[in-house]
């Protein structure tokens, strides 16, 4: 099925949530500041945007029409309480480095506009190839933003106890959320030129 | 009024509600035994090698069945929300020494003062010395104004509780 192929392709590039799509910017912007903290992030987000996708599409004929915002976000919440439940008990180090942004994938727009926008209306299926490509391509862009961040803003990379100092020089400015817009600008310039996007 | 969209929030809610339970109920010892631990390791961090008790929220450490110290945990308010402040009081009342559990301050700039170098000062102060200079023998940290006193106000309310 050439279709499904797009469906998981589309997220990486071509419908990528944060240089295209622009959604979830904030804490994008708040938690891009580490590699690993990006990481971090990104597995929180994929758990909860696949789970919830794959259930709103496995019930989406059952949703009334008229409650249905009401609905995604109950799925939506329950599903990042238990990632935060998760992450408590097994990793309260990267709670204690995502703080507030772990339990506010809630209201994170990307996880409800997938809902609203493909999860509802296609089969289960498509759903996780859309699901799947929509968290590699959030994955894909914290990730690369959090590289140039932390490389410039604090002259190394550090990755699970490792510290790797590469730059003589580092600008602090990149760490805080103003550095974030400039990195990600530049990104999207970037892609933009070369046709990525 | 149609009575489909009540049944089919009334379902999900409460479908929910059942595995949030089941889901609490696997994690909660493992996260009791997570947070204990994590203070557990704070305490080792001021008084190496001891093994603490806890009676009323403070705790008393103990080496070779020595009183050697208490420790208090203090919440205060800091520049970006509350902040738990964990004071190790030695037992002729001077400072064993600070740590910051848990904080919101702005990232580089507010976290200077919660880092452990610049909480190292307080190790060996007496309460009358719980001022900022020239008053007392506490440098604050410019830039840091707010989150250097909430630390301060921290440890002379743990001074005065232990």
């Amino acid at each position: 099925m050439p279709e499904l192929g797009w469906e998981l392709k589309k997220g990486l590039a071509k419908k990528n949530p944060i240089f295209m799509l622009m959604l979830g910017l904030c804490p994008f912007l708040a938690i891009s500041t580490s590699v690993e903290n990006a990481l971090g992030m990104s597995a929180a987000f994929s758990f909860v945007l696949l789970g919830s996708c794959l259930l709103v599409s496995c019930i989406r004929r059952w949703v009334p029409r008229n409650v249905r915002i009401p609905i995604f976000v109950v799925i939506i919440s329950g599903f990042v309480t238990v990632t935060e439940l998760l992450v408590r008990a097994y990793s309260p180090t990267l709670r204690e480095r995502l703080g507030i942004f772990l339990p506010l994938i809630t209201v994170n727009c990307i996880v409800l506009g997938r809902i609203e926008a493909f999860a509802s209306r296609r089969s289960p299926l498509e759903t996780v190839a859309d699901a799947l490509g929509m968290a590699g391509g959030f994955c894909l862009a914290i990730t690369s933003v959090a590289l140039i961040r932390e490389l410039v803003g604090t002259g190394g990379i550090s990755f699970f106890g490792h510290t790797w100092t590469l730059l003589a020089q580092s600008i602090y400015g990149f760490q805080l959320s103003p550095g974030g817009f400039i990195v990600m600008g530049v990104i999207l310039a970037a892609l933009k030129k070369k046709g990525v996007i | 009024m149609e009575a489909k969209p009540i049944i089919a929030l009334t379902l999900i809610c409460a479908l929910w509600g059942m595995v949030l339970g089941f889901v609490h109920q696997l994690t909660e010892a493992k996260i009791k035994e997570a947070e204990q631990k994590e203070k557990e390791k704070q305490l080792l961090q001021i008084f190496p090698g001891c093994t603490f008790e806890e009676e009323n929220g403070i705790y008393y450490c103990y080496s070779e069945n020595q009183l050697v110290g208490k420790a208090v945990e203090v919440q205060v308010r800091g520049y970006g929300g509350p902040m738990k402040v964990l004071v190790g009081i030695r037992i002729d009342n001077t400072i064993q020494g600070v740590r910051v559990l848990s904080h919101n301050e702005t990232r580089g700039i507010g976290t200077k003062a919660t880092d452990p170098e610049y909480l190292a000062q307080y190790e060996g102060l007496a309460y009358e010395q719980l001022a900022f200079r020239p008053e007392g023998e506490v440098e604050a940290i410019t830039g840091a104004t707010i989150t250097s006193t909430a630390i301060l106000q921290a440890v002379r309310e743990a001074m005065q509780h232990a």
